[in-house]
């Protein structure tokens, strides 16, 4: 094959293709790379790399070129660690959820005749398709599809991360159990849809209380768990109050009803004896304590 | 004038590659051993003009044994032949009294540049 | 099949095994050298086994690890087969204050997939330099696929078991390598199939017949 009919392929795949010399100058830049970029092939090819995308020149980046150009091995640039590495628009803004094009790059060494490393190439492949349902499943396995907060098992695999990171660093860790006060009452009165609509109402208010590094989850039908990191007993209780307040607030209209439920709420705080499950037990019997001595409250069983 | 060379190392394809390119028109007489205390022995027995060492050997390694020949025979000169050609191993035995240190594999460029090094400096 | 010509004579065994000192000899210089790695490799060893026999071998050898993490990577040229990097599990955590940028940059990544991706790219390099010194020595240019980290509890379940056909013969290059700063040590085992044994003979003899 001739160089041109090599250089009609190189220009036709659908990927990005690169040359770099050893100083890292760019030699070759294919079409995909010139319409992704805006910049055309004239325009770069004799340029150093770094000079147009500063941002690629980071230890990690230069450790990797110097062992393929010394070493001949190959690079790999994940979309999982990296994202990518040349900030482009994405191809088609159908359903992506990423601002910008992801990528998975690979790096690899070229050879002069005398089998000496004379430069090295960079492939990039667009995975930003595989990438959106990457997230779309992940999203699937861990979030309840209701109410849009974390599903039950995310939380329970969260919990012995957060029990066994907490329990190395001896740091406070707290778990509310909540329950929505005669919801039963609510489902009868004004049908599932109703009370579909007060999930989505209770889950989206607890959401804007919490912190963004606390997780929320739906536990089951009516009850709903928030897992607290770096929270002491005295400061769960706050949080709990801050709940059980903007709950008994919030008005709910259903086609001409207006709804208003409480919530009742177990607190239980991680001592290093605990377990996950016994955590959760404890909240479940503060839970449970609330709910008999009056509902629309708190309690926190104090330590034995 | 060299006239005796000795070749220590565990390797007898190492050994095999090093008298290859020593030239052999010029009558040196060589002698072998397969690891560090063997050469020391070698050595104590021969009294070679140059030592020819390479570093990881069994019993006793080359950096060991290049001390000990140093110690028995302080002029004696140790050219280092080895794989190991990280900084940290070279100053180590640069300062254990080795004349110079040669990478591997050796061709017979190096070796005529290291035995010259080796006349010169017995002058 | 002639088995002469599928199996290595101890002559060969003993000029790989001084290829493979040269090549890791270079490979670590380089290492430090250029990007600042330091790393010890021990003397490697030579062994002929049966492809089966390999899991079971490679168990016996890293039984007093424990957990560990393996990086795998498949290597091809005339010269092809797969690398194993072993490592007891806690590597990872040392390596990443070794080898991190200190960026810290990983977003919502966990300390898992950050130890995960740490081990892949020092095996990659690691194994990159083992595997390309070598292959250069030997007249070869090799490709090679995107490594993979296996962590399981032993290495019977990380290691997989059909890699080569069973009933084919492999060849397992062994060291044991150290990263001095940080103590963190394990095993690379390089191995071949008897696709190319035949390879590997002739360019051992070519190896040699520079120095006739």
């Amino acid at each position: 094959m001739t160089l041109n009919e090599l250089t009609q392929i190189f220009d036709t795949v659908n990927f990005g293709l690169v040359v770099l010399d050893r100083d890292i100058k760019i030699q070759y830049w294919n079409r995909w790379m010139a319409m992704h970029s805006g910049i055309p092939s004239d325009q770069i090819v004799g340029e150093a790399l770094f000079d147009f995308f500063p941002h690629l020149s980071t230890p990690s980046f230069n450790k990797n070129c110097k062992a393929v150009l010394s070493f001949g091995n190959f690079a790999f640039f994940s979309q999982k660690l990296h994202s990518f590495l040349f900030p482009f628009k994405p191809d088609s803004s159908f359903g992506y959820r990423f601002e910008l094009m992801q990528q998975s790059c690979t790096m690899g060494p070229l050879r002069s005749d005398d089998n000496l490393i004379s430069g090295l190439f960079l492939i990039v492949q667009d995975v930003t398709e595989l990438a959106t349902y990457e997230q779309k499943l992940i999203e699937m396995n861990t979030k309840d599809a209701l109410t849009g907060i974390y599903n039950r098992r995310f939380l329970e695999s969260r919990l012995s991360d957060e029990c066994e990171r907490h329990r190395r660093h001896s740091r406070h860790l707290s778990l509310i159990m909540i329950d929505i006060d005669f919801f039963k009452k609510v489902n009868d009165t004004y049908g599932h849809q109703c009370g579909d609509m007060v999930l989505q109402a209770v889950a989206s208010k607890i959401v804007s209380v919490i912190r963004k590094t606390d997780f929320i989850a739906r536990y089951g039908g009516e009850e709903f768990c928030c897992l607290l990191p770096e929270t002491s007993a005295e400061n769960a209780e706050v949080v709990a109050e801050n709940l059980r307040m903007s709950i008994e607030e919030m008005t709910n209209s259903f086609e001409s009803h207006s709804i208003k439920v409480t919530i009742s709420l177990g607190i239980s705080c991680f001592v290093t004896e605990d377990s996950p499950e016994t955590l959760l037990k404890k909240a479940d019997e503060a839970l449970y304590q609330a709910k008999h001595s009056g509902r629309n409250r708190f309690v926190r069983l104090s330590p034995v | 004038m060299i006239k005796k060379i000795l070749l220590i190392d565990d390797s007898p394809i190492s050994r095999r590659i090093m008298k290859s390119c020593i030239p052999k028109d010029r009558g040196y007489e060589l002698y072998e051993a397969g690891d560090g205390l063997a050469g020391l022995e070698t050595y104590k027995d021969v009294r070679p003009d140059v030592t020819f060492m390479d570093l990881t050997m069994p019993v006793m390694d080359g950096a060991e044994a290049t001390g000990k020949i140093k110690e028995f025979h302080p002029e004696a000169v140790v050219i280092v032949c080895t794989a190991d050609i990280q900084i940290k191993s070279i100053t180590n035995v640069l300062g254990l009294g080795a004349l110079m240190v040669m990478k591997k594999p050796p061709s017979k460029e190096t070796i005529e540049d290291a035995l010259a090094k080796a006349e010169a400096h017995i002058g | 099949m002639d088995y002469c010509q599928n199996t290595i004579s101890d002559e060969e065994k003993e000029i790989l095994q001084e290829i493979m000192n040269i090549a890791f000899g270079k490979a670590a210089a380089d290492l430090a050298e250029v990007i600042n790695i330091f790393v010890v490799l021990s003397v490697p060893y030579i062994e002929m086994l049966m492809a089966h026999d390999l899991p079971v071998y490679i168990k016996s050898q890293v039984s007093e690890y424990g957990r560990v993490s393996i990086v795998e990577q498949n290597f091809w040229g005339e010269f092809k087969g797969s690398a194993f990097l072993v490592f007891q599990s806690s590597a990872g955590r040392e390596l990443i204050s070794l080898f991190g940028d200190g960026s810290g940059d990983f977003g919502s990544e966990s300390i898992d997939a950050l130890e995960k991706e740490t081990l892949m790219e020092v095996g990659n390099i690691l194994i990159g330099a083992c595997v390309g010194k070598l292959s250069e020595l030997l007249g070869d240019a090799v490709t090679y696929s995107p490594p993979r980290v296996v962590t399981e509890n032993t290495p019977n379940d990380a290691i997989p078991v059909n890699i080569f056909e069973s009933g084919s013969s492999a060849i397992v290059l062994k060291t044991v390598f150290c990263f001095n700063e940080r103590n963190v040590h394990g095993f690379l085992f390089l191995v071949t199939s008897h696709d190319s044994i035949l390879w590997l003979k002739k360019s051992l003899a070519a190896f040699m017949e520079q120095y006739e």
